[in-house]
């Protein structure tokens, strides 16, 4: 079990608690993915069409473990979820949303090329991204395609810049967390 | 089988909602000597509990019961809202601009929107008082082209950095003074709480206190006289007497489902804009069929927010971006006057300089939504050092069709979810508009290398309305204590009883209108149980 103190120190290195064995450990989703974690919600397919939708939305997102975050997340309460969607009024719970979304991306893709979005060519993939942030996909069956652009990206940008790592990979000082002087 | 309810101890007052405007309720109530209880839905959150980092911040956003939000411009819930003590109060940015006496008089001035009840001269003083009481660092006499003279404030103007200073000669070469912003934060140290150390994350919560959130202010201050705060309780209904004249209480729900009630012989409702008319609404007896305090039909409507025009500024140089506060380092009123952009009716208040991050809402990410893959990680490049923005905050209007309701649907307590039904007028998008324009045009006299409006969907900022004050039940829901005019012991505390929303962060005036009634409420305490 993972303890408060444990939690916190975890927290603020951007850890979450994953489930290996049996057993909770705290892992950041880097981690998660780097040792195998088995998803707790996603499909494997599901998994690889996020992974491969990160991908291209912000470079690095795939091994910084973009579906073992969304995963992690949307398998615990809602009001402990840190999800961007949950700041942009999606209704939880918040596996419906992103399953949806996979499944109107693969459908999408599907309709154009008889493949689904993980492996269509990387050149395919981004057309098919440009056309998603602007609600121009022909075939596309779920929530709005803007939108999941809009939640997808924040996931990924989550991923690979919000993190101490990515600050420093951006070259600017992640200034990292206060740890209070006293309690008021 | 029903669930047995639990009866509390009769209180004097039970104060529905942790946040801003219910800490400064408790504090004044519980320093006068009455017995009080507050009941928060969400956590207890402590300072250890506000990590520096976007992600993480998100757990003290809005959780629960959703609101279901239409029409044409749908208001942003989660995003503005506060999930625990402190509310929204606890990752609000602090800028501590005030009303001004233009925003109390537009129906008397313009002949559009609404009167309110009061003038600036009665919420100034306490303006003053809660500068003293919460630690505002700011140029008071400085703020005298804009406002009529008050005292001083108790710190110091913030440090500045490079991206909020370079807008300063580009907005005089456009006829805007810049000038220190007001912020409810920390310029050296006060009360024991340290000075900020300017690291940006204020807008998840400042662990150090060095930010004004109630936790560190007027929650504290209840706490230490006695106020109890009950977190994990969510109330649904007000209790009313069988006569139909007089509030008896709340009743609530714990962390474990147990249902409860909460005798007391005031009620304060004190959760927000959205959630005391979804309140009030629940609360239908055979004698108020319509709600509480609701014979006017007016619970729930007028509800406004504020919406920003964010121009992005792009330099080479090291602008120091990662420096700063969230909210920002100058500020100004220069296009405050309703009549200020032709062709659109509506205050705008103008702010430069605020610290960056990568990722969320506000992060530079977003600075160019359209940017993906390789192109989105050049600009993160560019812009970690380089990029700083001008927002120009624009009123909306009150407007009886933008309103809160009850859904047929409803929560795990069996209480209606409520309905956000919002839509911006013409007026409101020219005011947007017209910010943009002017944006643009200073951030080209920046110098800069790039400069872009960041246009999108329409933002909806802040939430008032929905409970107004006024004089007459006829048309309004409350006094301008609060003080409901059907029931003289139900309360409601908040930016609910603004009748117009003026284009400043509403926070200060959230306070001092609290403390106003607050005060008010213990002052004719006996006239009023």
């Amino acid at each position: 079990m993972v303890g408060r103190r444990d939690f916190m120190r975890g927290a603020a290195l951007g850890a979450l608690a994953f489930t290996i064995g049996g057993a909770q450990v705290l892992l950041t989703p880097r981690e998660a993915r780097a040792r195998g974690v088995p998803f707790r919600l996603l499909q494997a397919r599901e998994a690889e069409t996020l992974e491969a939708m990160g991908e291209t939305l912000v470079p690095g997102a795939r091994d910084a473990g973009v579906a073992h975050f969304i995963d992690q997340q949307i398998s615990v309460p809602p009001e402990e979820a840190l999800l961007e969607a949950r700041i942009l009024n999606v209704r939880p719970p918040y596996a419906d949303f992103y399953k949806a979304a996979i499944g109107a991306i693969d459908k999408a893709a599907a309709a154009q090329s008889d493949q689904r979005f993980a492996w269509l060519p990387a050149d395919a993939q981004r057309e098919f991204v440009n056309l998603m942030r602007q609600n121009k996909l022909q075939g596309w069956q779920g929530p709005p395609s803007g939108f999941v652009y809009f939640v997808l990206r924040s996931d990924a940008v989550d991923v690979v810049y919000g993190t101490v790592e990515g600050y420093e990979a951006l070259g600017i000082p992640y200034q990292a967390h206060i740890m209070p002087l006293k309690r008021w | 089988m029903a669930t047995p309810v639990k009866s509390g101890e009769k209180v004097d007052a039970v104060i529905v909602g942790a946040g801003a405007s219910g800490s400064v309720f408790a504090a004044t109530l519980a320093k006068a000597g009455k017995k009080v209880v507050l009941l928060e839905t969400g956590p207890d959150w402590q300072l250890s509990d506000l990590i520096s980092s976007d992600i993480w911040g998100r757990r003290i956003k809005a959780a629960g019961a959703p609101f279901l939000l239409e029409g044409k411009n749908p208001f942003g819930y989660s995003y503005q809202s506060g999930w625990g003590v402190g509310g929204a109060a606890l990752h609000y940015f602090a800028n501590f601009p005030r009303l001004l006496p233009t925003d109390f008089k537009m129906k008397s001035e313009h002949d559009r929107g609404l009167d309110w009840p009061i003038s600036y001269q009665d919420v100034a003083r306490h303006y003053d008082k809660v500068a003293q009481d919460v630690g505002v660092s700011g140029d008071a006499k400085a703020e005298e082209i804009w406002r009529p003279a008050g005292k001083p404030y108790p710190m110091p103007p913030m440090k500045t950095f490079r991206n909020g200073e370079l807008w300063v000669t580009a907005c005089a070469e456009h006829g805007i003074r810049l000038l220190p912003a007001c912020v409810g934060m920390n310029s050296t140290e006060y009360k024991g709480r340290p000075a900020c150390i300017y690291d940006g994350w204020c807008h998840v919560g400042c662990p150090i206190g060095a930010l004004s959130n109630p936790i560190v202010t007027y929650l504290g201050e209840a706490r230490r006289a006695g106020a109890e705060v009950r977190a994990r309780s969510t109330v649904t209904r007000v209790l009313m007497n069988k006569e139909g004249t007089k509030a008896i209480g709340v009743e609530y729900y714990d962390a474990a489902r147990q249902r409860h009630t909460q005798p007391a012989s005031v009620v304060v409702l004190a959760a927000w804009s959205a959630q005391n008319p979804r309140l009030l609404l629940n609360s239908a007896t055979p004698k108020q069929p319509k709600g509480l305090a609701n014979a006017s039909g007016l619970v729930g409507k007028y509800i406004m927010c504020h919406f920003a025009s964010g121009t992005w500024a792009l330099f080479d140089e090291d602008v120091q971006n990662h420096l700063g506060t969230t909210g920002a380092q100058f500020m100004s009123y220069d296009r405050y006057p309703k009549t200020s952009h032709k062709g659109a009716f509506g205050s705008t208040f103008i702010v430069a300089g605020s610290a960056l991050k990568t990722s969320d809402l506000g992060g530079f990410a977003n600075a160019r939504l359209d940017l993906f893959g390789p192109d989105l990680h050049a600009f993160m490049k560019r812009a970690a050092r380089g990029l700083t923005r001008l927002n120009a905050f624009g009123e909306e209007l009150p407007n009886i069709e933008n309103r809160v309701e009850l859904a047929t649907e409803k929560d795990e307590f069996g209480m209606p979810l409520g309905r956000i039904v919002h839509s911006f007028d013409e007026d409101a998008a020219g005011v947007w508009n017209a910010n943009f324009e002017e944006g643009l045009k200073i951030a080209k006299a920046t110098g800069a290398k790039e400069v872009w409006s960041g246009r999108g969907a329409m933002p909806t900022i802040h939430l008032m309305g929905g409970t107004i004050m006024g004089t007459r039940a006829s048309s309004s829901v409350v006094n301008s204590y609060g003080q409901t005019h059907e029931i003289a012991n139900l309360w409601i505390a908040g930016p609910g009883i603004f009748p117009t929303a003026g284009a400043s962060n509403p926070t200060y005036t959230i306070f001092a209108l609290s403390l106003r009634g607050a005060e008010q409420l213990a002052a004719k305490w006996g006239s009023i149980v």
